[in-house]
């Protein structure tokens, strides 16, 4: 009796072992992002233990400003970083400070992601149409950001001025959402969720989408140079498991069936509930929200390159970002293949 | 009995002497180690650029003529938003000193609404009144209003009353005991509250710029911020610095004034 007492502690306690040794052979390395569905691949990447298979043990560094997640991974608070991209990442990136290594979510055709919205008032003055931007007041979050971007390649497509939009900056979508029920802007730009809440308090109508309008490289995953210089192959591990989880993203959420007149209808693929489940959990939502406002993502985390380069190149056109930043210089396309659209 | 001493005086020390310099030299000394370290690589100018990049910030700004923008907008804004806020202040402090039942109405209602953060009103304010001047100024006048109204009451409780009461037993009339006695008496008090609430609109001037603002040292710093141009950041902070640093020798001056009876 006292005997197998003693085997079953001696297997007990070398379990236990194996199960610290694994822990320890496990890498730490944490990721900074923002709870939203366009990171779902590094949820689902963890959830699935993708990161696991890779030997690294990923620690969700959980911002809540897109904002905050290059200046995590600069200052080495986190290793890696996966955020839409603005005029302030550039310039941090300009300086050295980090690089792109692959793709987060992209404004895609038929992805409703981000509504171009007019008041009511403005919509009776004849505001009606995207080509009539051009002298009206556009409410922002704040300059440089992923909405003063889609404006400006708006007006690249029908050829007004971007600069002949007044733009608004707010701060915050409360704020912006304020001012356009108040009727103190003629426009804006706004994520579903809130573009949807917009319309149905009837403040105003959704006249077109980014995503239908202009497709572009909305966020990156990136690093800092010095983690691709000392720890390539970390690197690697990480992106190789992120690429599975943008994998899983793809096969779940990323098929549209464009025949319908109404546009582009979602069609739920192989996973879906099992990733809606992950992302519910991770964004503290429920299932309905997360549903509403699913963005492309890139299969295999490839990046729309030339996209890149026209962003660096808007936002030195404005004056936002320093002249002497280079795209090329902030992009390291290794890791991923196939990236698409690169410039010559 | 006659055996005495010298006794040496003892009272030294404790009094502010003024030493001119020793201000400037820290300020000197510190600014010099700040480029020294940035210069020789011990401080990354990620993190902090050196004060040479934000004057060289500063001297962009100059020369591109918004300087003058910014800070044309921004005084005017703290102008009207601190006067309203004033104003008001000072009224409500005074019924609260002076008057029981406005004391008992008054002072729960401050103790209520002072806390609020400002910040977490404004799409209220915007919605109320909407995107332009008098949304940011109200931003500024509710935030120099409360610390008002309760440096006021404070510095009238703080009146000695045996100078009050000597002025009701010489049969001063009510109105000569609070413009001979409790004015004067309660003003230190109430001029201690304008230095902070001069510090409290300039930090304002940043929320109140939130809501929508092209020009300002706010929105300036906002943007900077919001761009990560760390060295236009500084040179913004900078800026309410000065400001600061001027709007409080302007009220020390005006103190020194104000309290020549002393």
């Amino acid at each position: 009796m006292k005997l197998l007492r003693l085997a079953v502690a001696a297997v007990a306690l070398l379990a236990l072992d194996a199960a610290a040794a694994e822990a320890q052979q496990l890498q730490k390395i944490s990721v900074g992002l923002l709870r939203l569905s366009s990171s779902g691949a590094v949820f689902i990447a963890r959830e699935k233990g993708y990161f696991r298979e890779q030997g690294l043990d990923a620690d969700l560094k959980i911002m809540t400003a897109a904002q905050q997640v290059p200046v995590a991974v600069t200052s080495g608070d986190a290793d890696f970083g996966v955020t839409g991209l603005t005029a302030g990442f550039f310039n941090l990136a300009g300086r050295g400070a980090l690089k792109i290594v692959g793709a987060q979510s992209r404004e895609e055709k038929g992805y409703q992601l981000n509504a171009y919205m007019v008041t009511n008032k403005a919509a009776e003055g004849g505001f009606n149409s995207l080509k009539d931007f051009a002298g009206k007041r556009l409410a922002v979050t704040t300059t440089g950001s992923t909405f003063h971007y889609s404006i400006g390649i708006l007006a690249a497509k029908y050829g007004f001025d971007v600069k002949s939009v007044t733009l608004v900056p707010l701060q915050s979508l409360p704020n912006m959402a304020a001012a356009f029920k108040g009727g103190q802007v003629d426009a804006t730009i706004a994520p579903v969720t809130v573009a949807r809440q917009l319309e149905a308090e009837g403040a105003g109508r959704i006249i077109g989408w980014v995503g239908d309008e202009t497709p572009w490289q909305l966020g990156a995953l990136f690093t800092s140079p010095k983690a691709i210089a000392e720890r390539r192959s970390t690197v690697e591990k990480f992106v190789r498991a992120y690429a599975k989880g943008a994998h899983d993203y793809h096969v779940a959420f990323n098929a549209r069936d464009m025949t319908k007149p109404a546009g582009a209808q979602e069609v739920r693929g192989p996973g879906y509930d099992e990733a809606i489940g992950i992302l519910a959990k991770a964004l503290e939502q429920p299932a309905e929200r997360v549903r509403v406002g699913l963005p492309y993502v890139d299969a295999e985390a490839r990046l729309n390159v030339g996209d890149v380069y026209n962003q660096v190149a808007f936002w030195q056109s404005q004056a936002l970002v320093d002249r002497t930043v280079d795209a090329r210089a902030i992009l390291d396309l290794s890791f991923v293949k196939g990236h698409f659209n690169v410039p010559r | 009995m006659s055996d005495t001493r010298d006794v040496p005086f003892r009272g030294g020390g404790f009094v502010v002497v003024p030493k001119r310099g020793a201000a400037v030299a820290a300020f000197v000394l510190l600014i010099a180690l700040w480029e020294v370290s940035v210069r020789f690589g011990w401080i990354s100018p990620i993190f902090l650029p050196s004060p040479g990049s934000i004057v060289q910030a500063f001297v962009e700004l100059v020369s591109s003529g918004t300087l003058w923008k910014h800070i044309g907008q921004s005084l005017h804004r703290l102008a009207f938003g601190w006067s309203i806020g004033t104003l008001g202040g000072l009224a409500l402090g005074f019924a609260i000193g002076v008057w029981s039942l406005s004391r008992a109405v008054g002072l729960p209602l401050v103790s209520a609404l002072f806390p609020i953060p400002k910040i977490a009103l404004l799409p209220l304010l915007i919605l109320w009144l909407g995107i332009g001047e008098s949304s940011k100024v109200a931003t500024i006048a509710l935030g120099v209003f409360f610390p008002t109204a309760i440096a006021t009451f404070s510095a009238i409780d703080g009146v000695p009353r045996n100078l009050i009461r000597m002025g009701q037993s010489f049969n001063l009339p009510a109105a000569d005991v609070l413009r001979k006695i409790v004015l004067p008496g309660a003003l230190p008090g109430i001029l201690a509250g304008f230095r902070i609430t001069a510090s409290i609109g300039l930090i304002l001037l940043v929320s109140a710029e939130m809501i929508g603002a092209e020009y300002g040292i706010g929105a300036f710093i906002l943007q900077a911020g919001n761009l990560m141009q760390t060295d236009q950041l500084l040179a913004g902070v900078v800026m309410l610095s000065v400001l600061g640093l001027l709007i409080g020798t302007g009220l020390t001056r005006l103190e020194r004034w104000l309290l020549r009876w002393r």
